[in-house]
């Protein structure tokens, strides 16, 4: 599969009272066509800064560079505010946690559809709502027709987030990136609305980088998944492969942390990861997770590369790079 | 079984439920906290000149926790669960039926009384905590409102409590909108904690909190529980927490317990077609598995 979207040392800065915030500092992954790849990681890792960056939606004072950042072979950096524009909606699209925030309370759900499609293609209103009707009966959204003439407050989250869904795929967009899409629902409802979102990813070949903190969510429906930690990714593998070796002492971490059924003892200590997250405002020194690393050693005094350490697996860690070199130590 | 024969405590016919079910405790001494039959309703406005109508949250809940037990109350949002909670602290009175604690119904006026033997945590640790006050300030207010000891015991009590909860000495002069997640919901915790009441009300006290944090907090709720011999009623959407930290379950489904049972009668054998799709929904972090297909409108 072709090369989608291809990030290489995307850095994002925030200004703050405090210092300069780096946000996200450094950090490369590709997306391939019709591919989903799961960001995951918790919160302030930069996750989220690394979609609104992609989108060109980050904040005013938000300061990104990258030394790639291309979309289908576009260079996103060189596109001004209308290129951007072009772009969104039609060919990349978003999905947000609370669709109340991006749905507008005052127009008919059909009204809103429609103008994602007729903002940016040719089309008659008829066609518009003609394309919004098939979209919202394959988004599973019950009586589609009437749904067209109702309010966002007159569906329940479950159902406003299947017209999140059938929104961002009115232009038929090569890419989605949904960033919590389903934290907000209960699970039943994460369930289905999950399913969906993987059957039609799979039906329309559309790529989505899918942003969670729900390593239970990434094991059903990644197809790669890319761990970040402060601001880096620091494991990137396929998904099967990822939870199999976990090879990152963080990611490592956070699969022994959650209890599963079979492996845990119930009533059990879990391995919780000792430490907080270190402060982003400033330069961090060295590998950023060496504080709380059961592993250890000198050579985390220096920044990690991003090492491959299998046919696209690839981790920050010196440890994980060169098992060998840890043996001698010990 | 004097909860049983108590009249007072037993306004309404007894439900066949609570003796019958799998998994319901017998006997009454060692029963820490008891529901009797509570419901609860709401009124609705429907307009001024419109019939009022009204909703039931929560229905006929008998449930019983023994001494040193730790249930677990599932179900999904709108369910009753908060609704029962609220009742169980006095929070909120019950349209009908009672609350037990050691045997004893609970009268709604003694909210004090009752505070000394139940406490909550819940969700938000960033909205629980008053941004006022400091650390120790915050844990203090239970044992100043209760004329607990003299003011010099007060402090040593808090300090021992906020140690004891993994806060270390200097974060105890400092204000909750300069700590973690964690650390505030260890805050709550020690404030919980520092009557030394009987059962602790745990309503979703980790869905806020990031998984490497959540492990953090729930040893430290392990670890209380083995200290001080603690009840717990453990309030929760996630399965996975739910099973390893519970000895029984009780799943809610529109204000009504459909299924309870021991933590392996629940996870192992499930009867209810609701709780079996509640377990098919949880998605245990195990690739190869994909989605489960949920066929909700079923329960809707």
């Amino acid at each position: 599969m072709s090369i989608l979207l291809d990030v290489k040392n995307l850095r994002v800065d925030l200004p703050t009272e405090r210092g300069m915030l780096h946000a996200v500092r450094g950090i490369d992954f590709q997306v391939r066509r019709g591919e989903m790849l799961c960001l995951v990681g918790e919160s302030g890792c930069g996750k989220s800064m690394t979609s609104l960056a992609l989108m060109g939606l980050l904040p005013a004072r938000a300061r990104r560079s990258a030394d790639r950042l291309q979309f289908d072979g576009l260079d996103l950096q060189a596109q001004d505010e209308r290129g951007m524009s072009r772009l969104r909606g039609a060919r990349m699209s978003m999905i947000f946690q609370e669709p109340m925030t991006s749905l507008n309370p005052s127009y008919t759900l059909g009204d809103q559809l429609c103008e994602a499609l007729r903002a940016h293609r040719k089309v008659t209103a008829a066609e518009a709502r003609e394309r919004a009707l098939y979209l919202l009966e394959r988004a599973g959204v019950p009586q589609a027709a009437d749904r067209l003439r109702q309010y966002p407050h007159q569906l329940s989250g479950g159902l406003r987030q299947r017209v999140m869904i059938a929104m961002a795929l009115m232009c038929g967009p090569d890419l989605i990136i949904a960033d919590e899409p389903t934290t907000a629902l209960d699970v039943t409802i994460q369930a289905q609305i999950l399913r969906l979102i993987r059957e039609l990813q799979q039906e329309f070949g559309t790529a989505v980088v899918f942003i969670t903190h729900d390593l239970g969510v990434v094991a059903r429906i990644a197809d790669r998944v890319a761990v970040m930690y402060a601001g880096e990714v620091v494991e990137t593998a396929p998904v099967d492969q990822l939870f199999d070796q976990p090879s990152h002492p963080y990611t490592q971490g956070l699969l022994r942390c959650i209890p599963v059924r079979g492996k845990t003892l119930p009533g059990s200590r879990l391995q919780a990861i000792p430490g907080v997250v270190p402060s982003l405002v400033g330069e961090v020194q060295g590998c950023a997770f060496a504080n709380r690393c059961s592993q250890v050693r000198p050579a985390c005094s220096v920044a990690p590369p991003f090492a491959e350490v299998a046919p696209g697996h690839a981790v920050r860690c010196v440890t994980a790079a060169h098992p060998a070199t840890l043996a001698e130590v010990a | 079984m004097n909860a049983m024969t108590d009249s007072r405590a037993w306004n309404l016919p007894a439900p066949a439920a609570t003796s019958g079910s799998p998994g319901a405790v017998g006997g009454s001494e060692d029963i820490a906290l008891e529901l009797c039959v509570l419901s609860r309703s709401f009124k609705l406005k429907r307009g001024l000149f419109k019939p009022a109508g009204s909703i039931q949250a929560v229905s006929d809940v008998s449930l019983r926790i023994r001494k040193g037990e730790t249930l677990g109350l599932v179900g999904e949002s709108g369910c009753g669960k908060s609704t029962l909670a609220k009742m169980l602290l006095g929070l909120l009175p019950p349209t009908s039926g009672n609350v037990l604690i050691g045997g004893k119904e609970i009268d709604p006026r003694q909210r004090r009384a009752l505070a000394r033997r139940i406490q909550p945590i819940f969700q938000d640790p960033y909205s629980s905590l008053n941004p006022r006050r400091t650390v120790a300030d915050i844990v203090g207010v239970p044992l100043r409102l209760h004329g607990v000891g003299t003011a010099a015991e007060q402090t040593r009590a808090v300090k021992a409590m906020l140690d004891l909860v993994g806060m270390p000495e200097r974060t105890h002069r400092q204000y909750p909108n300069q700590l973690s997640g964690g650390q505030r919901q260890r805050v709550a915790i020690a404030r919980a904690l520092v009557l030394r009441p009987e059962i602790l009300v745990c309503d979703e006290p980790t869905s806020a909190l990031d998984v490497s944090v959540q492990a953090q907090i729930l040893n430290l709720l392990l670890d209380l529980k083995a200290e001080f011999g603690l009840t717990y009623l453990f309030i929760s959407h996630d399965l996975g927490v739910v099973e390893h930290l519970v000895d029984r379950v009780a799943v809610m489904h529109r204000g009504r317990i459909v299924e309870q049972g021991t933590r392996e009668q629940i996870f192992a054998a499930a009867q209810h077609p609701y709780t079996r799709m509640l377990l098919a929904s949880a998605l245990t972090p195990e690739p190869g598995l994909g989605l489960p297909d949920i066929d909700r409108e079923a329960f809707a």
